[in-house]
């Protein structure tokens, strides 16, 4: 049986933008229902939505008319009556698996890591390579994603002096999350690797590699492979 | 394309700007577009050009051009002195450059941001269709810069904005504001203060203005979830002075938010300078039913 879910909170930041409130957690749980609403506003509001913006708990739409334009009471009888009808609800996620080299010429902060958590380089990236993350929210940088949930072992806290730049495609743990770096660009987390990935290319066909809503698991590979990767130029 | 300007000094700031980068937010790209959308939209009006044409935007002035071919133009925006090869020349109102004039955008009196806009628009390769500079991405506009044009039907007479209808860039200002997400975390007393104090405009960029004038405090320390932010997001970071994020703003923030200044105002936070006040005025019915 499908979990019904609640209209999420609603509420005007702005006289064109309205967001869109689930419980204020972290869980797999909302990022279901924030990817089911998110889904939902594009189909029913339609004309009337420029973009939205999905977060770990909220989705936020800008609107191209004004709050007047918007029938609140109206949407929620549509998400009750596509929850009620549609028995299968789950969304159903891109897999995406995500080459990364662990070698100490890009895991600048791995002995960092390993004195903080206690575990062994190893385990570390057994860790690491061990779940599929979700990608919860893209933002800080254009395409940087912010992947979740970290294990709990890989707990660190994010650099004291963030780092004045931290190249593109390095791999980064901070909290309780993990993300990849698609620009040379400032950076506080501790990079424990580097995938031979364009994250983002402008003038590609495929602009993002990553969208909201999407599944990433990393697997390893060696120096040697990253360059070849990398000199194919993916 | 033909190449219609070359930049030969640099001002503080300048980039090429359309309405912005719609589209893309939720991979974590800027809209960015215009700062001050009323001196962007006059002066396409003004030119009788179509509604979304390439600007040259610049901070407090410093610029100046030189003219590889002909063209018309209009400057709008903040108000500065203008001089064509050394001339002072009127703002809101077209004006034709020929091959070799120079162009100069002096000091800045009033407001921070100036416009300057060719007849037809500058025209550029766009990035996920649109013109305006990707921030952190797109190239810089520097000496030796060449900003192209189009060949434009040209303009039989003079057209301009009638003095009394252009904008006037006081130096205290009143905007109106929704409630944020976070206001209720924020104590009483911060609360009443945001809403009485003038807060002074302290410095900033295209991605934000920073503002002293209280320091604004949350009832107890609480880390708040990354969410979306737009033009207009006022956000308060650890030291409690707010910041206006603007044009280029990153897509989410992390930092609680206060309030949101309406869309219509913003034209107005655009163009503060140093010294210049802001205040804010709450708008009602900020929930829904």
């Amino acid at each position: 049986m499908q979990r019904k879910i609640d209209f999420p909170h609603t509420m005007w930041i702005s006289q064109h933008t309205i967001r869109f409130a689930f419980r204020e957690e972290i869980s797999q749980e909302n990022f279901q229902a924030v990817q089911q609403f998110n889904r939902f506003l594009k189909k029913h509001l339609q004309q009337n939505l420029i973009e939205s913006v999905a977060s770990y708990h909220t989705v936020t739409a800008y609107l191209k008319q004004t709050k007047d334009s918007i029938d609140i009471n109206f949407l929620q009888k549509q998400w009750l009556i596509m929850q009620v009808a549609t028995k299968d609800n789950e969304v159903i996620s891109r897999k995406l698996q995500i080459p990364i080299c662990y070698d100490e010429e890009f895991a600048l902060d791995m002995d960092c890591v390993m004195n903080y958590t206690g575990l062994s380089f190893e385990d570390i990236k057994k860790i690491h390579m061990s779940k599929s993350y979700s990608v919860y929210l893209i933002g800080f940088l254009p395409g940087f994603p912010y992947l979740g949930d970290l294990d709990k072992a890989l707990f660190v806290p994010r650099l004291r002096k963030p780092r004045s730049s931290v190249s593109a495609s390095s791999v980064g743990i901070g909290g309780l999350q993990t993300g990849i770096y698609p620009l040379d660009s400032p950076g506080g987390w501790n990079i424990i690797g580097k995938t031979p990935l364009n994250l983002f290319d402008i003038h590609g066909k495929e602009i993002f590699i990553f969208s909201l809503g999407d599944q990433v698991q990393f697997y390893e590979i060696t120096k040697q492979e990253f360059y070849e990767i990398k000199s194919k130029g993916v | 394309m033909k190449p219609l300007l070359i930049v030969k000094k640099q001002g503080v700031y300048g980039s090429l700007q359309d309405k912005g980068r719609y589209g893309y937010r939720e991979y974590g790209i800027p809209l960015s577009g215009p700062m001050d959308k009323v001196s962007f939209q006059a002066a396409q009006n003004i030119l009788n050009n179509e509604k979304n044409q390439t600007t040259f935007e610049m901070f407090i002035g410093g610029f100046e051009f030189e003219a590889i071919d002909d063209g018309i133009y209009v400057l709008t925006g903040a108000k500065c002195r203008c001089l064509l090869n050394g001339v002072p020349i009127e703002m809101w109102k077209t004006f034709q450059l020929t091959k070799g004039d120079v162009l100069s955008i002096k000091s800045v009196s009033h407001g921070s941001v100036v416009y300057l806009t060719p007849k037809g628009g500058f025209q550029i390769e766009p990035i996920l269709g649109s013109s305006s500079c990707f921030p952190l991405v797109g190239e810089a506009i520097n000496e030796g810069s060449i900003l192209y044009g189009k060949n434009a039907e040209p303009l039989h007479y003079t057209r301009g904005l009638y003095a009394p209808f252009r904008p006037i860039f006081k130096s205290d200002i009143t905007v109106r504001i929704f409630k944020g997400p976070h206001f209720e975390l924020f104590t009483e007393e911060s609360q009443q203060q945001f809403l009485q104090v003038a807060f002074q405009f302290s410095g900033g960029n295209r991605m934000g203005y920073y503002l002293k004038g209280s320091i604004l405090k949350l009832k107890k320390m609480k880390d708040i979830f990354s969410e979306a932010t737009q033009f207009g997001t006022i956000q308060v970071p650890q030291n409690g002075e707010p910041i206006i994020l603007m044009a280029d703003a990153q897509t989410v923030g992390g930092y609680p938010i206060i309030a949101t200044i309406h869309e219509e105002d913003l034209h107005k936070v655009a163009q503060m300078r140093m010294f210049n006040t802001i205040k804010f005025v709450l708008m009602e019915e900020d929930v829904c039913p």
